[in-house]
């Protein structure tokens, strides 16, 4: 291997070369420091699209009543603090009060601490744990949460029947007794409908195209071609039948929406599986239901994306 | 050896160089950066847990992020860089070789930090430095999140580079008449811990982008909403990063095998069983990753093996201990600066590796979990035995890079001050962890205790900021007038020891 040795002068660091360094390290820190403080608010403007995608997936349609049930909790603690509660310790009246509402009601939660620990509210429908809490019911949560003294207000639609359970999302503190129940009964119409079944039925087929590229979507045929996105039109009160076929390579899910871009917005149950659990190549599905408000509607792909594709035809109701 | 080989130059020569020194040099420089930056902001967050309540932190998000790049900097572009630096200066010399195996290969690998630290700088992603799905795949806000996922891509690719050059340059390179078990155990400790890294981080490496696609959402690997799992994440995360720790500590036990002998003024007691708990140590990193996981609901088969594989590196590393003790043992030992370091460094690796034996008791290791005590752990190693390790062998190759002694006095009082700084913080926080104080929190209840014992550590952090200060005065200072170093003896010990600047070992 090649290794020379000679005797060599020695050259030392001067005070210019350290001040230079110095200045360098200096100097790209400084830059850096400007473009990061300068956007502060960009660097986390953007939440990941899985993120968007599964909050898609979550919310379902629920037809809001209009009824409102005002509630006001408060978290309190036994002096040894073994025992949690709301508003009033067990064996005292309106401890943990239960909840008796209707599908479609809004129940609107006024929350305060008035304990000494910290704490936070949420709805959940499961019966232990402190996961799983339905988005927009919560107030505060476990990594930052209610102080004592402080108070905070969420709401909560139940979209089915069934028993939930409101609960401090601090672990531990539902165990120890911070939880009630929320009983809910089934969908009650507080007005009458203003349209009468007609006893009318259509049947439609629908079919999912996919351009090669992938690049087009569409319902039948493609953009050009004859008989895409065929408009739908039925008179209020009918009932309609959706056959959708699944006739491309990806996967796909119908519904009927109010606003074409939004797979949120589906009216009547309408939906034909969901881009969660969606229709798969050559599956088809079948939905039946009564087209009861007149207006302008659109019948989309539910699958994030695809309706803007160009999968959506319009739905009228006369 | 020293920073000017021939003649001054001018900056940009060193700059764009690839000759092995030159590259260590900017190596040395960007690991002294992020120590610094990384360091600002860990004293940030000791200042935040000062009081309960908010101080000086607006909300919980950004003190995530702080933390979050705090822990990023300091091992990726402290740690790993701060040895890349020093192997790069030394390793050639020590196999008697004239350069690395790949020149260019050594300035690329250099070359991939600033990128890497721009991107995480920039960025200041909220997930913590393990990225832990869910969390990290639906909720993260980009493009902080995924710059941190290039960015670690980029730097975890910089590491491979310089691990395949550290093993040629090792064993391929050496010079004939150098039989493997004859090199320095410095080297010994880059070749095992370069070894580490070539298994380890390919791992880390495909679930980077993993987690890049399930941020995308394009697939669900993680992502529980389409059928992945997040434990599959942690297995992922810590197949490397387990086997990484070794790779940060390796070579700082490298450091003090070669401080120890030449402040002893002693041979090395055996350089045999140094060479043994090397490779030992290599092997038993890949058999303890779950360890980490012991809460994500293993079965007791599964734990008792990890537990197992965790204890088999406590022979190994007491190997090392022995062998330093030993060493100094009847020794006329100099306390000069690097010697202080490296003995400060020896003691917290054994206060730390005690505490690691009651993290991985699994039914301990419910009690702990997720509390400060695992904070404080990691810390007294990081800090007490590698940082500690790293400090010393700065102060120790000082006059070999820039011709000029340090300030002897001022090194004293850093290692001092840094010393009592880390008990302080590091043994406080494994007590507060046992009160039931969880880790990453931005505010607690005041209970008496807890603010005590958080002023407490907020003081001992202090003194090390105050002792960091210290020393980057007396870099910059000596670096520029400090006295000139006698370059044959700086420490005036004596003795025919050969010393790593001299290219060819006197006892040859």
């Amino acid at each position: 291997m090649s290794h020379t040795e000679h005797i060599e002068s020695i050259f030392r660091t001067s005070p210019e070369r350290t001040a230079k360094m110095m200045a360098i390290v200096l100097g790209i820190c400084i830059v850096g420091a400007a473009i990061f403080f300068g956007m502060w608010d960009y660097w986390t403007s953007a939440p990941p699209a899985a993120g968007k995608m599964s909050k898609a997936e979550s919310a379902t349609s629920i037809v809001p009543t209009g009824k409102e049930i005002p509630l006001s909790l408060a978290f309190v603690e036994s002096s040894d603090f073994r025992t949690l509660a709301f508003n009033a310790l067990p064996g005292e009246s309106n401890n943990n009060p239960e909840i008796h509402a209707n599908v479609g009601d809004k129940i609107i939660f006024d929350i305060v601490n008035n304990g000494k620990s910290f704490h936070a509210f949420g709805v959940t429908k499961d019966e232990e744990g402190f996961g799983s809490i339905i988005s927009g019911s919560e107030v505060k949560s476990a990594s930052n949460p209610l102080k004592p003294g402080e108070s905070g207000q969420s709401q909560f639609i139940p979209s089915e029947e069934g028993s939930y359970y409101y609960i401090c999302t601090v672990p531990g503190h539902r165990e120890q007794g911070m939880q009630g129940k929320i009983i809910v009964g089934p969908k009650q119409s507080t007005e009458t409908k203003t349209v009468q079944p007609t006893g009318v039925s259509h049947n439609f087929e629908l079919n999912f195209v996919e351009s090669s590229d992938f690049r087009t979507l569409a319902f039948n045929a493609l953009p050009g071609e004859e008989g895409n996105n065929p408009e739908i039109r039925v008179k209020a009160g009918d009932a309609v039948t959706i056959k959708a076929t699944n006739g491309g390579k990806s996967f796909h899910a119908f519904g009927v929406v109010t606003n074409p871009e939004d797979p949120n917005s589906l009216v009547w149950n309408s939906a034909i599986n969901s881009a969660s659990n969606p229709l798969k190549p050559g599956e088809f599905g079948e939905v039946t239901f009564t087209a009861d408000t007149p207006g302008a509607y659109y019948y989309i792909c539910t699958v994030p994306g695809h309706s803007i594709q160009g999968m959506q035809g319009k739905f009228t109701v006369e | 050896m020293v920073l000017e080989i021939q003649k001054p130059r001018p900056i940009w020569q060193i700059m764009f160089s690839t000759h092995h020194t030159d590259v260590g040099l900017l190596y040395l420089i960007t690991s002294l950066a992020g120590l610094f930056m990384g360091g600002a902001l860990a004293l940030t967050i000791r200042l935040e847990l000062f009081l309960p309540g908010s101080q000086i932190i607006a909300d919980s998000m950004t003190f995530n992020r702080i933390f979050t790049v705090h822990g990023t900097t300091l091992i990726f572009l402290f740690i790993l860089p701060f040895a890349s630096a020093i192997g790069n200066y030394l390793i050639p010399i020590m196999v008697r070789y004239k350069d690395m195996a790949y020149p260019k290969l050594n300035a690329i690998a250099f070359w991939m930090i600033p990128p890497g630290f721009a991107l995480v700088w920039l960025g200041f992603a909220d997930f913590g430095w393990t990225a832990y799905a869910p969390y990290s795949v639906i909720s993260a806000p980009g493009p902080a999140a995924d710059m941190w996922i290039f960015g670690l891509k980029i730097l975890g690719v910089s590491s491979i580079l310089g691990a395949i050059n550290f093993i040629v340059t090792i064993l391929k390179c050496k010079h004939p008449d150098l039989p493997l078990s004859k090199i320095p155990l410095l080297a010994w400790a880059y070749l095992t811990s370069s070894l580490i890294m070539i298994v380890a981080m390919p791992t880390f490496a495909a679930a980077l982008l993993m987690l890049l696609t399930d941020r995308l959402g394009v697939s669900g690997f993680f992502n529980p909403a389409r059928g992945g799992d997040p434990i599959a994440y942690q297995h992922l995360f810590w197949f490397t990063f387990h086997p990484e720790v070794y790779v940060l500590v390796i070579p700082a036990i490298g450091f003090m095998y070669e401080i120890i002998p030449r402040f002893s003024r002693k041979p090395i007691f055996s350089h045999g069983s140094g060479v043994a708990a090397f490779i030992l140590l290599s092997i038993v990193s890949f058999a303890s990753w779950a360890h980490h996981m012991y809460a994500t609901g293993m079965s007791f088969t599964e734990k008792t093996v990890f537990m197992v594989g965790t204890l088999a590196a406590v022979p190994a590393s007491a190997m090392h201990v022995f062998n330093f003790l030993a060493t100094m043992w009847g020794g006329r030992i100099r306390f000069a600066t690097p010697m202080m370091w490296s003995v400060g460094g020896i003691a917290l690796f054994f206060s730390a590796g005690a505490g690691g034996v009651v993290n991985t008791a699994m039914p301990l290791d419910f009690i702990t979990h997720d509390s400060y005590w695992v904070v404080g752990h990691f810390h007294l190693f990081v800090m007490g035995t590698i940082a500690f390790g790293s400090f010393g062998f700065l102060y120790y190759i000082f006059p070999y890079v820039t011709g000029r002694m340090y300030n002897e006095k001022w090194g004293n009082i850093h290692f001092i001050v840094s010393f009592i700084g880390a008990v302080m913080v590091f043994f406080t926080q494994h007590v507060l962890g046992l009160y039931g104080m969880p880790r990453r929190i931005f505010d607690y209840p005041p209970f008496p205790e807890w603010v005590a014992m958080n002023q407490f550590a907020s003081i001992g952090a202090m003194l090390l900021g105050i002792g960091a200060a210290i020393f980057l005065v007396n870099m910059i200072y000596s670096a520029a007038k400090g006295k000139e170093a006698n370059m044959d003896d700086p420490w005036g010990i004596g003795g025919k020891y050969y010393y790593p600047y001299q290219q060819k070992n006197p006892h040859h």
